[in-house]
């Protein structure tokens, strides 16, 4: 058995001449919460087609579970579970149907799974899925998908769009569905840094089809610094320093987000005409933001580190 | 009962950490209590039980915490864990801070004095360290 749940190597996928990944080597390990971060367009949903075998890599290899994403038998599909963004169900459907039909395909089903996270949406057996709101299709859509109790779940953007409310059940099965079934990997995608500081162990930052960074939350909070810098004359190009990911100028003081560097950077600061230093920790939000924000696309016009509005 | 909060630059594991050793600080959590499990405690805040693994497993090596083999873990016996000089330097340095804060407050001076002593006999009930 592999002891990775996804194992990609120098996978390339080209949609015409745009790569969506480009040499793109992952590494995740079976077990644990694995949270996937990236701009819009970073890869995310091109690697899970990929992975789930709906779309053939331009060039290099991607196993799942193990096996090669090439040729995934039945056997092996009812072992991974996958809950898409935009909830795809068949609308035609009523509720008690869908679920029937699961349980039918899926030998680990738990109907307690099932009852427990559609409980918390106002969900009735008879209704037609195509009557649902987009809120109640992801409550059930994910109800399905927890209660097949699969090997390896693929949860793109799954609370986008949830009220406040369906959020924390959601999150709360997640966490339960990592806990009881020890062992079993879930690969979860969103732009919801809350959720990930409470629910990953591990994060994985994507950025234009390559993998940037990859380490537990909070080693990666570890490694990045505010410095707050006040220069009395001119603010001198700190861009060019090393680790500089963000720079901002604030009233009178400049705000310097870095990535591993130590209490040197302050003093370099200091060389450079600044009166005062000190360095902060951030939270886990806005080290993403800064880290994202360094390789981002913008428009020409713009300079690399534009002041954030608050 | 514990809080946490996201966005919080202090990491969850850390925010739990300190939120037992004020408790334990204050009197709320005495030697001899016991300690949520590490699931019970997870699924309250819903957090990654991983995370309350962490933060316990540190309070447990920095004395704060005691494992009982099957019956979980209990607040310690608490005992001081810094060298006086540690100590001494924190001192310093908590005083240096809170006096740049109040100085400019114009309060009279036994004003303040009062008011951080019946500050500190919240804590009174607490075994001398």
């Amino acid at each position: 058995m592999s002891d990775y749940a996804i194992d990609t190597k120098e996978l390339c996928l080209f949609y015409k001449d745009k790569p969506a990944l480009d040499n793109l080597t992952l590494r995740l390990p079976r077990g644990g919460i694995h949270a996937f971060v990236g701009a819009n367009g970073a890869g995310k949903s091109s690697l899970f087609r990929v992975l789930l075998g709906f779309e053939p890599a331009t060039t290099g290899s991607a196993r799942i579970l193990g096996h090669d994403c090439r040729r995934l038998t039945p056997a092996l599909r009812e072992r991974i579970g996958f809950v898409n963004e935009e909830h795809t169900l068949p609308a035609w459907m009523r509720v008690r149907d869908l679920k029937g039909m699961q349980r039918r395909q899926y030998p680990h089903w738990n109907d307690a799974r099932y009852d427990e996270v559609l409980g918390h949406f106002n969900v009735d057996p008879g209704q037609r899925i195509g009557g649902l709101s987009r809120g109640e299709r992801a409550g059930l859509n994910l109800a399905v998908a927890l209660a097949q109790r699969p090997e390896l779940l693929i949860l793109d953007e799954p609370t986008l769009g949830l009220d406040v409310v369906a959020k924390r059940a959601f999150l709360e099965a997640m966490l339960e569905v990592a806990q009881v079934d020890g062992g079993n990997t879930i690969v979860y995608c969103s732009h919801q840094m809350d959720e990930i500081e409470r629910a990953a162990d591990n994060l994985v930052i994507l950025e234009r089809g390559r993998m940037r960074y990859m380490s537990g939350p909070d080693d990666f909070c570890d490694r990045i610094r505010l410095w707050v810098a006040a220069f009395p004359a001119k603010v001198p190009e700190v861009r060019q320093l090393p680790g500089v990911l963000q720079v901002q100028v604030i009233d009178q003081s400049t705000h310097v987000v870095v990535f591993d560097q130590d209490e040197g950077f302050g003093t370099r600061l200091k060389l450079l005409g600044a009166q005062s230093v000190h360095a902060m920790p951030l939270g886990l939000d806005r080290a993403v933001n800064a880290f994202l924000a360094h390789g981002h696309a913008r428009p020409a016009a713009m300079p690399a580190a534009t002041p954030l509005a608050a | 009962m514990l809080q946490i909060v996201t966005g919080d630059p202090r990491p969850i594991a850390r925010q739990i950490t300190d939120g037992i050793k004020r408790h334990i600080a204050s009197g709320e959590l005495v030697p001899g209590d016991g300690l949520p499990s590490v699931r019970g405690l997870a699924q309250q805040l819903a957090i990654n039980p991983n995370t309350v693994a962490k933060a316990y497993a540190e309070l447990t090596a920095e004395g704060w915490l005691l494992a009982r083999a099957g019956l979980g873990l209990f607040v310690a016996e608490q005992r001081q864990r810094l060298s006086d000089a540690e100590r001494e330097r924190r001192f310093g340095e908590a005083v240096d801070r809170f006096v740049s804060d109040v100085i400019g407050l114009d309060y009279p001076q036994q004003t303040i004095l009062d008011r951080v002593a019946a500050e500190l006999s919240h804590y009174a009930t607490k075994k001398t360290a």
